[in-house]
């Protein structure tokens, strides 16, 4: 399911513009994630210094995907890009285990902000393709993912590189998008 | 991403002619256009497309009109944050406005590169001009703009080849 494919699947949804947030550290994987969501060549990324946004539009419904840079000197900019977000993910470098505190707790910053209150979160454990990666039970834990509160969320083991868990991910986005627009 | 419903007769009629705008460290990188089904790229503009007054010329294929969803990617830089940066992009064929859109982007990080990417899908068959009248007579018109002042312009004439 590329982006536009989900665009056609949200289409029960009353909202006629969406916007996905993608955060996390630098090298977590964002814009390759972001690539292989559009299924695009993901062998040339570089690090992203800004944002990079895709916009899909089919029969006047609109889909913005947010990929903002991760390194630390970007990160405080981050709160520029929340209003009106539908749904937050979050990425992770699962071979990165000496920064899962720093991303832990960039993590739970985020979900302190008033913008993005109630906003579903999905996690993408991101490069299980390498013999690094630490899995995803472990991760969840060493995040102590089931204090968060109020809000949908899961956690999804992926390769953005392979494309292996992206289908999970774009599933659960379809669902969750549609169930918090009929809230409102 | 809000449409453009209404064309601006007056301000687009003038197309060509030079663009005074200040430029407030702000550059287009370059402009990609792909058939987003294959990926298969179709024209890159490597270029500074946005050299005011200056009109690019894009050569690109003819099967571009036969593609069920075309990508487009612009790719900027800016020395400043901007803080409500919008692109208003239309596509002109002769004076008419064939399509027209406004995104807002709003903040931008100083001393930042970034793209955007859109995927539009195409009008579908019996829509679309044949080629050979299209050729030379669209105009892409992209400007940028912080808040209501523009920082840049940029104006590129396609031809089907």
């Amino acid at each position: 399911m590329g982006l536009l494919a989900l665009l056609r699947k949200l289409h029960s949804s009353p909202t006629h513009e969406m916007r996905i947030l993608l955060l996390g550290l630098d090298n977590a994987g964002k814009t390759t994630l972001l690539k292989q969501l559009a299924s695009e060549d993901v062998s040339f990324v570089t690090p992203t210094i800004g944002f990079n946004v895709k916009s899909v539009q089919s029969k006047g419904f609109k889909l913005n995907v947010w990929d903002i840079g991760g390194q630390r000197e970007i990160r405080p900019y981050w709160r520029n890009y929340f209003e009106n977000t539908d749904v937050l993910i979050y990425v992770i470098d699962s071979t990165d285990e000496k920064r899962f505190l720093e991303t832990s707790q960039e993590l739970y910053n985020l979900l302190e902000e008033d913008k993005l209150a109630n906003v579903p979160l999905f996690i993408f454990a991101n490069k299980q393709d390498l013999v690094a990666a630490t899995n995803v039970g472990d991760i969840a834990e060493r995040l102590k993912l089931c204090n968060i509160r109020e809000r949908q969320w899961q956690i999804q083991p992926c390769s953005a590189l392979t494309g292996a868990g992206i289908q999970e991910g774009m599933e659960w986005l379809c669902k969750n998008m549609a169930i918090k627009k009929k809230k409102k | 991403m809000e449409p453009i419903e209404q064309p601006i007769i007056n301000k687009v009629t003038n197309t060509e002619d030079p663009i005074e705008i200040a430029t407030h460290d702000f550059s287009l990188n370059w402009m990609l256009l792909k058939d987003s089904e294959t990926g298969k790229v179709l024209w890159e503009g490597k270029e500074d497309m946005s050299i005011p007054g200056q009109v690019h010329i894009a050569e690109v294929p003819k099967s571009i009109l036969e593609c069920k969803s075309v990508s487009r990617t612009l790719n900027f830089s800016s020395k400043r944050a901007l803080t409500n940066f919008r692109i208003v992009q239309r596509v002109m064929f002769q004076d008419q406005l064939l399509e027209g859109w406004s995104f807002k982007f709003g903040f931008v990080i100083p001393n930042s590169t970034n793209s955007w990417e859109q995927v539009i899908e195409a009008a579908g068959e019996g829509h679309m001009l044949p080629a050979e009248m299209l050729s030379g007579n669209v105009l892409i018109q992209t400007d940028f703009y912080d808040e209501n002042t523009i920082i840049s312009a940029s104006r590129v004439r396609i031809f089907y080849v």
